[in-house]
């Protein structure tokens, strides 16, 4: 019993990161409409940004967070530039496939710049771990669900206490129609493309810190951990990728401690794609109405 | 020349991989099992051959089945989904089947060697090729010739009637339903015919690099699975196939001597050709203009 | 007020405008008939900044839109009710009116501008704090043409406000347009109902394929010879 209370406690909080990724991917997805592959490698770029800093100037935790946000800004505006800016409506899979060529170029990048397979990355806290009764709680732990928490209601806050989140809400609703009410579209998703891969930067930030360690494999699993807890939770629900996150995170506890690490990501994705068919619009979202839509032959 | 023999297995088999996505896609959807399904193919064949001692043909007659009996029984469940959830659907399911190859052991004991897929180390010594005597080439024509087959079928396909409905479901599913066309058939039809093609492809692949391992077959190649037809266009079958040799030989052979900057130009040139043209290299207009050229003034009616 | 000169729009090869040129007056009510396909949404669209012409001009009061972003036209001082209506499904009703005022920075304004908007159309005060999503075809129309109106536009766009609608909502619709222009607003309109809008037009231009084939004014030709026109397009005499 304590165990599977211990389990849940630390599912929980490393879902929180999961959410944290996921709540970058929601803000992307509601203003594109598209998927972007390259989410996950441009806060990998970010990551080996920090983790550079780290080796070669001996920055401390705070300079190599920045370091990471920055990193992951500057790589995600240059993802947004390339396969979605130019991009014509209707072409969402040609956005798809472009940032997934991207997705390579910056892995290569990547290791172009720092070749050996793992890096350090510098831990956040080296606290021992809190006692709660018979419960073990890391402190690194508890500020990952913090920074969750702080920064859903962040994202929550711009998107209803200001003007622009009132355009970027009106671009999700119509795109045409915010066009004709003047507001700078392309601009605005321009800027929520960087404040989602800056949201993404921090969820980085702080799992590497725990794992301290890096490889350019980082990007593609935060893309798919970032899509799947986005898609638990339902699309375009800012809770939702929260709880998403967390329940990912509890799923992967619990079948990490009955059934072993191998076997982990095997249930987890068993249960994705079985969550999935029975609940397409996830936990908190609608089921989507918005189609990929495919350019035809004829 | 084994370089380009080489390239020419890579060509054939992802070219095989390129068909299983571009069968789905022509559906309106966007698989990421692709990978999946060849990997299953891949082991299946394998071990008919290394472990059963199956000769090659009839082993990829039945990865092919299997791969198409899984396609199906994903296809129900998967179809009720749509858009960017099926895409994270045939993700997850993707990944299962690679995680399971990484913990499935079945080895026997052949001499002194221990056959068979063990696990996270794969599955080695799929040596059927050298044992029986073939020579690189014999595989090239061997490897073209399923290749051509398959995009024969394909191409008469698109032509017939079967086609169509395929095309219309994935133009607009609510007006080929409203014309009696029953969608779930449609679409795990196709789910199934890529299924197939990928078992074969898988089946192949297995047998010329002798050596397959989970790592192999993950979301990296299911996202090359539909790269291909979409950058090669919908139009027709040869799109893809011109997709594979645009990847496979120029981008990835062709650029090797630029070594580690090759990736860096790969992403930017298929973005570029995304740009350009959204709809593929090789969409509807230039496939009629091609027709025309081709047909010396006969009449190029529609295409 | 507004002078677009031979405004060539293309969708790839198809030219959808051949050369459209017309004249908006200030103060008055233009209207623009003519069947399916015959370009008018597109000139509209064209003239809104969101479809990018090939050739031509569109002045307002001399001063070049084309090649102007959007926003930027919207700044100048043309707003379009779309074709459709396009409301922000998931606003309030009171959302879409700030969002309307999106590039004023008059604040104190905007809030008097809402409260004479709740007074024309005090359908819309009711709803105020209802989904857009959720309203009735007339009333997303209303607050379509409010939500236009709150960026103080000098010339209104309207694209088939009357698309969808019933007749005695249609009625309305235009005693609307009609009461905005007598309080100065320069409206141009596009129609299929060639009878309401030929009540309250001062003006009229007929397009077919792509081109102005008359200009006039109502009662110039006969409503009959109109209508034929304008849903069918010219008869092929051969």
């Amino acid at each position: 019993m304590v165990d599977l209370a211990q389990n849940t406690i630390d599912g929980l909080m490393i879902g929180s990161s999961y959410g944290l990724l996921a709540l970058g991917f929601t803000v992307i997805f509601g203003v594109m409409r598209r998927l972007n592959l390259s989410y996950g490698p441009s806060i990998m770029i970010g990551a080996y940004l920090g983790t550079f800093l780290y080796i070669q100037q001996g920055a401390g935790p705070l300079a190599v967070a920045g370091a990471v946000v920055v990193g992951s800004v500057l790589a995600g505006v240059y993802v947004e530039r390339l396969c979605f800016a130019p991009m014509k409506a209707g072409a969402a899979i040609a956005s798809m496939v472009s940032s997934f060529a991207i997705w390579m170029q910056l892995e290569q990048a990547a290791i172009l710049v720092l070749p050996r397979h793992t890096y350090p990355f510098p831990p956040l806290s080296t606290a021992l771990p809190l006692e709660f009764g018979p419960f073990l709680l890391r402190v690194d732990h508890l500020m990952m669900l913090a920074c969750a928490v702080l920064l859903a209601f962040a994202v929550h806050g711009v998107l209803y206490r200001t003007r622009y989140g009132l355009g970027l809400r009106a671009i999700i609703g119509n795109p045409v129609a915010a066009h004709l009410v003047g507001i700078p579209v392309r601009r605005s998703v321009l800027i929520a493309f960087a404040g989602a891969s800056a949201i993404g930067g921090v969820a980085g930030f702080l799992v590497l810190a725990v794992d301290q360690q890096v490889t350019p494999m980082f990007g593609m699993w935060a893309t798919l951990k970032g899509l799947v807890a986005m898609m638990i939770g339902g699309l375009g629900s800012i809770p939702g990728a929260l709880l998403g996150g967390l329940l990912l995170g509890v799923v992967e506890a619990q079948s990490q401690w009955y059934f072993g690490p191998q076997i982990r990501d095997l249930v987890a994705y068993l249960v994705l794609f079985a969550f999935l068919v029975m609940r397409p619009g996830g936990l908190l979202g609608e089921a989507p109405k918005v189609e990929i839509a495919l350019p035809q032959g004829t | 020349m084994d370089f380009y023999l080489g390239l020419a297995q890579i060509i054939g088999v992802h070219t095989l991989l390129g068909l299983s996505a571009y069968c789905v896609l022509l559906t309106g959807q966007v698989s990421l099992a692709q990978a999946g399904f060849f990997a299953i193919g891949a082991y299946v064949a394998g071990m008919l051959t290394v472990l059963a001692g199956w000769s090659l043909v009839p082993a990829l007659l039945i990865s092919a089945l299997v791969s198409g009996a899984v396609a199906c029984a994903v296809g129900f469940p998967a179809l009720r989904v749509k858009g960017l959830m099926l895409v994270v659907a045939t993700t997850a399911f993707g990944e299962a089947v690679r995680l399971f190859f990484f913990n499935f052991t079945y080895q026997i004991q052949a001499g002194n060697l221990k056959l068979g897929p063990h696990g996270g180390e794969g599955f080695r010594q799929i040596r059927y090729f050298p044992e029986n005597g073939w020579s690189t080439l014999d595989v090239v024509i061997f490897i073209w010739i399923v290749v051509a087959l398959v995009m024969a079928a394909l191409w008469w396909l698109d032509r017939s009637r079967a086609g169509a409905v395929l095309r219309a479901v994935g133009e607009d599913e609510l007006a080929a339903q409203s014309s009696g066309i029953n969608i779930t058939a449609v679409k795990v039809s196709a789910m199934t015919i890529g299924g197939l093609i990928a078992g074969i492809g898988g089946g192949i692949f297995a047998h010329y690099t002798t050596h397959i391992e989970h790592i192999q077959f993950g979301v990296v190649l299911a996202t090359f699975a539909i790269a291909y037809p979409i950058l090669g266009g919908l139009s027709n079958v040869f799109g893809t196939l011109l997709a594979v040799i645009f990847i496979q030989g120029f981008l990835i052979e062709g650029l090797r001597f630029m070594g580690d900057w090759r990736n860096l130009l790969f992403g930017g040139l298929i973005v570029l050709a995304m740009n350009i043209r959204p709809r593929g290299l090789l969409d509807a207009g230039t496939t009629r203009a091609l027709k025309r050229l081709f047909s010396s003034g006969k009449e190029p009616s529609g295409a | 007020m507004l002078d677009i000169s031979d405004l060539v729009t293309a969708y790839g090869k198809i030219e959808a405008l051949k050369g459209v040129s017309l004249h908006v007056e200030s103060g008055r009510i233009t209207c623009l008939l003519g069947p399916n396909g015959a370009g008018k949404t597109t000139l509209m669209m064209s003239i809104a900044g969101i479809l990018q012409p090939r050739r031509g001009s569109i002045r307002l009061e001399g001063d070049e839109l084309l090649g102007l972003s959007p926003a930027r036209i919207v700044a100048k001082g043309v707003a379009l009710v779309p074709e459709n209506r396009l409301v922000f499904p998931q606003m309030s009703v009171q959302e879409n009116l700030y969002a309307g005022a999106y590039q004023r920075a008059d604040k104190a304004a905007v809030e008097a501008d809402i409260e004479r908007m709740y007074g024309r159309f005090p359908r819309l005060k009711e709803r105020r704090e209802q989904l857009a999503g959720t309203l009735s075809g007339g009333e997303q129309q209303m607050l379509a043409v409010a939500r236009a109106l709150m960026s103080r536009p000098r010339v209104l766009l309207m694209d088939e406000p009357s698309l969808g609608l019933a007749p005695m909502i249609v009625a309305e619709i235009f005693s609307i347009i009609a009461e905005l222009n007598r309080d100065g607003t320069t409206i141009f309109l596009v129609e299929q109902n060639a009878h309401m809008a030929l009540q309250v037009a001062h003006q009229f231009f007929l397009m077919e394929q792509g081109r102005i084939t008359f200009k006039g004014t109502p009662g110039q030709l006969a409503e009959d010879e109109v209508i034929q026109r304008a849903y069918l397009g010219a008869r092929r005499a051969g």
